[in-house]
């Protein structure tokens, strides 16, 4: 991010948001071209490239797979064409207000329209989120998350992020049979073993758990977790043991 | 056209913990009991087994155990000036359906009253004198903890509790809570084990002079036969248990400990997917003749019956009296009426502590009711002098969901997104515990519940509206137990960083978005005095005398507690009253 000015970026991005920018180098480059030949769900090839840039914002790539490399846009893919995405844990009744932020989710859409709806006024314009460049991607995703001034209609701007940002940590960090978190990436870099649960005789010990992980389709991890295996630095904690 | 069945004796509306307590133990006492509700049956053995059922994006995230708002909701404001919209989405509370209720996917942590908690009016006035409760509806329970106690014991041998008594017959006992009221009995079973960021919370609230103890558990810790017959296993620790039923018969949930020993009886029926729409009254108005409901098959079906339980959720409870005419609705601009007054909450806030590597918490490994606990600053357990506060709240060191999507601890100031948060929740998740400021709620004139002018559920019912914001009072309390939990954080030993989070932060309102607890209490409450309860003491209503009321609604005002150990030590003495009194001589058993 050296040199990037977020002011500058502010300045270019207007109320009608992607449009006023105009891409960077990146634009030759087709990022995300895997994405093309997906059979998608819910999403158009559009949709998914909005979606993985905006995703490897929010959970980027380091020692440990970014999110669309953890399959979190087919993991929102499914879960948009699903009961989920079409609003069935939503009462849609009218009429509609604007509310309070105390009073939660009043847009008058599922979370499928919401975000189909929602990319496609951010988009409007010529320019797509995936032909920015890094700085641009990131500025664009931190002034969508602050709620500034984007006139998405119907759309709030806040419910966006929001839901966005809950479907991407969802992906990256839910069981694998629904998609996302493939190969565990989720579950491994933090080091939860899976919904194999049973630690009657671990619980009150002061030490790591070093189990690969272990979802629901009964699939075994691959490694163990880096984190499980962090060298302790020093003693071990003032009580470790409970007596009885 | 509606189909009128057969009478019978007695009608109960919900299958959760009061409706199968009360569907028990009337059954038993020779009356035939129609148990009705509203969603699916389920059970631990066939429908909350590993590794399914831990599945935390179906059950925490998309809530498949909970209410469907498409059919059955509320709407909301902070105050009468605003105009409530609907809870469109869970959030706050997580009401329940099916059978079990709520009960399936609770915590299991077990509670019973302060003495003073049951008289808090009578209590303050005579400690602080008149003027400390002014602006606030606090109100005595009508019934003393000795009156209770024996149904408080009974509810502890029907889920096998675990924990260390603190006070055993008025003696002092080591290791347990010192502020709590006479137990008859201890313990049907020991407490839970300790992870390390408990045994750290415990040893450091003990050198700071506060009482740490096990907190109760219903997770049960060895094999337990409970007091209708019913075997329970030990607890394995599996980190799923708010959210989720639990297939390893540890958690007590009503299933398991009461509907599998009358499920059989020939004085039982239960009549599942089956939507209770009102109570219907005779024609004099003072007695209710049976309820009224959608059957499976979308018929509408009136069942007459003598005597008519409501043992639905505390929110639906006073839903159903206010679509059903009984009682009279609270006027917040007269204070008159008693239905929907002392709407409360819980008062939640939280210090984070985040462990260098010397402490492992694994946060997966947890249990609904595993924590150690002070309760030094809960009730009126401590001075208030000078407070500008009544209640308070207890302390805990909870390990109970270190699930991964809802569980990314970060230590303050780190990005909410992005590179640095990534890093950080690696860095943090096996090394974090949260402490829980679990407070009480006073009841004041302008919280309240009632019907919505505007919007209707499926079945064309007006929605419930509840008005609700953080009293003052509370506000003030939580700032301070906050401030009693943050110190014993910051001197834990190996702690790098301490986050804090306050639900009534001052200058904040209260929201339905982001989750604190199922504890919705009041709107139909107990009490002595007609003018200000639904109920008396004794839990049938003063203006219907056939109509008994179950459940966290019947709360004067919220304790500091988790509210199921007092509402089913509320549940058994009226079930108490009712087949050892009223059903003899079916009458007002209080004189209005």
């Amino acid at each position: 991010m050296a040199g990037f000015s977020r002011r500058a970026v502010l300045m270019q991005l207007g109320a009608s948001g992607l449009a006023a920018l105009t891409p960077g180098a990146a634009l030759a480059q087709n990022r995300y071209a895997e994405l093309d030949t997906q059979p998608w769900s819910f999403l158009d090839g559009n949709e998914a490239r909005f979606l993985a840039s905006m995703a490897d914002v929010l959970i980027p790539e380091d020692d440990f797979p970014s999110a669309s490399q953890a399959g979190v846009v087919d993991f929102i893919d499914l879960q948009l064409a699903g009961p989920y995405g079409q609003g069935a844990g939503l009462f849609l009744e009218g009429p509609f207000g604007d509310g309070t932020p105390e009073q939660g989710w009043q847009a008058p859409h599922t979370p499928a329209s919401l975000i189909r709806t929602g990319i496609a006024r951010l988009e409007s314009g010529d320019t797509r989120l995936v032909d920015l460049d890094a700085g641009e991607r990131e500025e664009f995703v931190k002034r969508l998350s602050e709620g500034e001034s984007f006139d998405l209609g119907d759309v709030p701007v806040q419910t966006l992020f929001d839901e966005i940002w809950a479907l991407v940590k969802e992906g990256y960090f839910s069981d694998p049979i629904y998609g996302g978190n493939k190969g565990y990436a989720g579950w491994e870099m933090v080091g939860f073993p899976g919904a194999h649960a049973y630690y009657t005789d671990h619980v009150d010990k002061n030490a790591p758990f070093p189990a690969p992980p272990r979802g629901i389709a009964h699939a075994p991890g691959t490694r163990q977790s880096a984190n499980t295996a962090r060298p302790l630095t020093a003693r071990a904690a003032n009580a470790t043991q409970e007596e009885g | 056209m509606v189909t009128e069945l057969p009478k019978t004796d007695v009608v109960i509306v919900g299958a959760g913990w009061t409706g199968l307590a009360a569907a028990k133990e009337l059954a038993d006492a020779g009356q035939r009991c129609v148990v009705i509700e509203r969603g699916d049956w389920r059970h631990d053995a066939s429908n909350f087994g590993a590794p399914e059922e831990h599945d935390e994006l179906k059950y925490a995230r998309r809530k498949e155990h909970m209410i469907d708002t498409p059919i059955k909701t509320l709407s909301f404001r902070n105050n009468s000036d605003q105009t409530a919209l609907p809870m469109r989405r869970l959030g706050s509370f997580l009401p329940g359906k099916g059978l079990g209720g709520a009960g399936i996917h609770w915590n299991g942590q077990l509670w019973r009253p302060l003495p003073s908690d049951l008289e808090m009016r009578s209590h303050y006035t005579e400690r602080y004198g008149e003027g400390i409760l002014d602006g606030m509806n606090i109100q005595d329970w009508g019934m003393t903890y000795d009156e209770l106690e024996p149904h408080l014991d009974f509810f502890d041998r029907v889920c096998g509790t675990s924990g260390v008594a603190g006070n055993l017959n008025g003696e002092t006992q080591e290791g347990g809570n010192p502020f709590e009221g006479p137990r008859s009995a201890d313990y049907p079973n020991p407490p839970m084990k300790a992870s390390p960021p408990l045994q750290v919370f415990r040893d450091t609230a003990e050198q700071m002079g506060y009482n740490p103890f096990h907190m109760p558990s219903a997770n049960v810790t060895r094999a337990y036969e409970n007091a209708y017959g019913a075997q329970l296993h030990p607890c394995t620790y599996c980190g799923f248990c708010e959210r989720f039923g639990c297939g390893y018969f540890a958690k007590a949930d009503p299933i398991i400990c009461i509907y599998d020993v009358v499920k059989d009886h020939e004085n039982f029926e239960l009549r599942m997917n089956s939507q209770v729409l009102r109570v219907e009254k005779s024609s004099d108005g003072k007695t209710a003749t049976g309820v009224t409901y959608i059957d499976e098959d979308g018929r509408e079906v009136f069942q007459p019956a003598d005597t008519v339980c409501l043992n639905a959720y505390a929110l639906w409870n006073v839903h159903l009296m206010l679509v059903s005419g009984l009682g009279t609705p609270y006027d917040p601009q007269t204070g008159e009426g008693t239905v929907g007054r002392n709407y409360a909450y819980q008062t939640i806030a939280a210090a984070g502590v985040f462990f260098d590597d010397n402490v492992w918490s694994n946060p997966f490994m947890g249990a609904g009711a595993l924590g150690m606990t002070i309760d030094d600053f809960n009730g009126d357990n401590f001075d208030h002098t000078d407070l500008g506060f009544v209640g308070g709240g207890y302390i805990s060191a909870n390990q109970t969901n270190g699930r991964p999507i809802n569980y990314q601890p970060t230590p303050p100031d780190t990005p909410s997104w992005g590179a640095e948060w990534k890093q950080a929740v690696r860095e943090n998740y096996l090394h974090h515990v949260g402490i829980v400021c679990h407070g009480s709620s006073v009841a004041v004139p302008g919280n309240y519940l009632d019907l919505d002018p505007t919007y209707k559920d499926a079945y064309g019912q007006p929605l419930l509206r509840m008005t609700f914001d953080f009293p003052e009072n509370d506000r003030k309390m939580s700032a301070y137990v906050l401030s009693k939990a943050e110190e014993i954080a910051r001197n834990m030993d190996h702690v790098r960083a301490v986050s804090t989070v306050n639900r009534a932060a001052e200058g904040e309102s209260y929201s339905v978005v982001p989750y604190q607890t199922t504890h919705n209490t009041g709107g139909a409450v107990i009490g002595s005095d007609p003018a200000t309860s639904v109920v008396n003491r004794y839990g049938q209503m003063w203006d219907h005398h056939n109509v008994f009321v179950f459940g966290a609604c019947l709360f004067p005002q919220n304790l500091g507690y988790n509210p199921t150990g007092p509402l089913m030590g509320l549940a058994y003495w009226t079930l108490d009253h009712m087949k050892n009194d009223y059903l003899q001589n079916p009458r007002p058993l209080m004189d209005a």
